[in-house]
């Protein structure tokens, strides 16, 4: 059992409010999920130019961040360091030179193996960890994260360790994140194909071989609706799962429809939440609004609207193999 | 664990003493309300309200809360002004609940005997394993509705998603809407009428034909509703009865083709 939600806003007016509000969605879902929890934020005014790389420690030592930082200068261009808590959000200015995600990683890991990126891209920002999201909210100040869109997570384990680096949100590359409510049976066999096919694995936490499957789906130039699609008949288990992108959230049930969902679409917001008492923490909630439950097999994908800054030509294509 | 003495309940069922209407039915006591209350210390106040003889009880914000009026055996009505989480009333016996929204998973799991009225949609596995009673669905209700019924009615005035009546072993499901896919599945007794489509049959499921019998049980359950139930082309799937033998396979006979 574990807890997912999803919020997505479409009135500027309230981008503000976003951080307190989604972790106030996921807050009630804790005791679907004790062990640990965390979020996938997408920023509203994304840099042009600019990716924010989110680096982490595997050990709970003190990683040499000193080191790290003159290493990645000698052939990057670093606009900003910033340690926050246990993470350093490292933005790079990639205006005069390329940049390849894979690469670093493995690079990073070849320099410094217990160092690794939690997260990648223009708009996301992903923090995690164990205990609870009280704790999370403080640790990294998420409360006043101004934000359009973002997906969180209540974990309680069944599949692999407890630790920071097990629990969600997982990502597969930039600005891809993924929250999973279920268990994948054919994980081995997922796993063994999508790492023939190039996938690097950094986890044994069958969840993110979704997030795997669907970049992996998305390099063969499907849209998101048909990896979705396709997933459905690729991957088998229990699932309800939210995958965010960029300009995208979506919401995937399996057909037995074995793990909740309810969704509350209003105008100028959206919210998922695995059970409906999260949802009564919105802000100027309805009590009045029909609430709907997605359907076994049943595939839903919202839009988020850009904001102008997020317009700009992008420097990154997301799709960068 | 916090013991709940009945004793701090006077607050609660102090009005018990208003005098009753003209016509002698007996009014209401004070809601309960469930802010700022266990789960534990709704239900045991629920019981002991229950005690005083009171016909009936509003609970105010029961803010989707679980297990809520769970392990009831009283037959005085209990209000909801608001949606319930997982298996409310379930466990009960002589249960009267009323339910002003929707509610979350397994809404009168084992029910014994009563009546659960939910006024919304209903999530998934609604009545699973009821054994007597009836529950009233004015919405939809969600996937494996009545899983396993063992005896139960359940009414659905919307839809039902998939799965539903998988195992049922007794019973009777009344779907005025649609039903989703592997309706019935492994059904073992029981009979389902649905007044709308159904996306797929389970295995070991049947179509066959309403008697008239049939339509005066649906006109006098659907009545209740003011549901005609000739506005619908009640469709009723009960057990093929093709799994209950092992049946060996004649290989030779195959063969022979």
């Amino acid at each position: 059992m574990c807890g997912i939600a999803g919020l997505i806003y479409y009135d500027p007016e309230q981008y503000k409010s976003f951080g307190s509000t989604l972790l106030s969605l996921i807050q009630p879902l804790e005791s679907r999920g004790p062990d640990s929890c965390g979020v996938a934020l997408y920023h509203d005014c994304p840099t042009p130019s600019q990716v924010r790389l989110l680096l982490g420690s595997l050990q709970n030592s003190d990683a040499p961040w000193q080191q790290v930082r003159h290493w990645m200068e000698q052939s990057l261009c670093i606009a900003n360091w910033q340690a926050i808590a246990q993470v350093q959000q490292v933005t790079l200015d990639l205006a005069h030179q390329n940049f390849d995600l894979s690469q670093f990683k493995q690079a990073l890991h070849h320099q410094f193996p217990a160092l690794h990126v939690v997260s990648a891209g223009q708009a996301m920002e992903i923090y995690k960890g164990i205990g609870s999201v009280e704790e999370l909210a403080a640790l990294y100040g998420l409360r006043d994260f101004s934000g359009t869109h973002g997906i969180g997570h209540t974990r309680m384990a069944t599949e692999s360790v407890v630790d920071t680096h097990h629990s969600h949100p997982f990502t597969s590359s930039y600005d891809l994140s993924l929250v999973h409510n279920g268990q994948v049976s054919n994980y081995y066999k997922l796993r063994f194909q999508l790492e023939r096919m190039g996938a690097v694995f950094e986890t044994q936490n069958d969840s993110e071989a979704i997030a795997h499957y669907i970049y992996y789906q998305l390099l063969q130039g499907k849209s998101l609706e048909e990896a979705l699609h396709q997933l459905l008949a690729d991957i088998d288990g229990t699932y309800t799962f939210l995958v965010a992108t960029r300009d995208k959230v979506a919401l995937v049930r399996d057909k037995y429809a074995a793990k909740p969902a309810v969704i509350y679409e209003q105008p100028g917001i959206v919210a998922i939440a695995s059970e409906y008492r999260a949802l009564l923490n919105l802000p100027q909630f309805d009590s009045t609004a029909k609430l709907r439950e997605p359907g076994a097999g049943e595939v839903n994908i919202w839009s988020v609207i850009p904001t102008p800054q997020a317009t700009y030509a992008s420097p990154l294509s997301l799709l960068t193999p | 664990m916090t013991d709940f003495a009945v004793a701090d309940l006077t607050t609660l069922t102090s009005t018990s003493s208003t005098p009753t209407p003209s016509d002698g039915s007996p009014v209401d006591c004070q809601p309960l309300d469930c802010n700022g209350l266990t789960t534990r210390e709704i239900n045991q106040a629920l019981k002991a309200i229950a005690a005083t003889g009171q016909a009936s009880v509003t609970v105010l914000n029961p803010t989707g809360r679980h297990n809520l009026a769970v392990g009831l055996e009283t037959s005085m009505l209990i209000r909801f002004e608001g949606s319930v989480g997982y298996y409310c009333g379930g466990l009960s016996d002589h249960a009267n609940l009323d339910i002003q929204g929707n509610c979350g998973w397994s809404v009168g799991e084992n029910l014994m005997s009563g009546q659960i009225i939910v006024r919304g949609d209903a999530s998934a596995n609604a009545a699973a394993t009821a054994r007597g009673g009836k529950i009233c669905v004015l919405g939809n209700a969600g996937a494996r509705a009545g899983i396993s019924l063992k005896g139960a009615t359940l009414i659905v005035l919307g839809n039902i998603g998939a799965g539903s009546a998988f195992m049922m072993q007794q019973g009777r499901m009344i779907v005025c809407g649609d039903a989703g896919a592997n309706l019935a599945d492994s059904i073992y007794e029981g009979e389902i009428f649905v007044g709308g489509a159904i996306a797929s049959l389970g295995a070991d499921a049947q179509v066959e034909p309403l008697t008239e019998a049939d339509w005066q049980m649906l006109d006098r359950e659907l009545g209740d509703w003011n549901v005609k139930a000739q506005d619908y082309a009640f469709k009723k799937v009960v057990c093929a009865k093709q799994l209950y033998n092992f049946k060996p396979r004649d290989f030779a006979q195959e063969n022979a083709i």
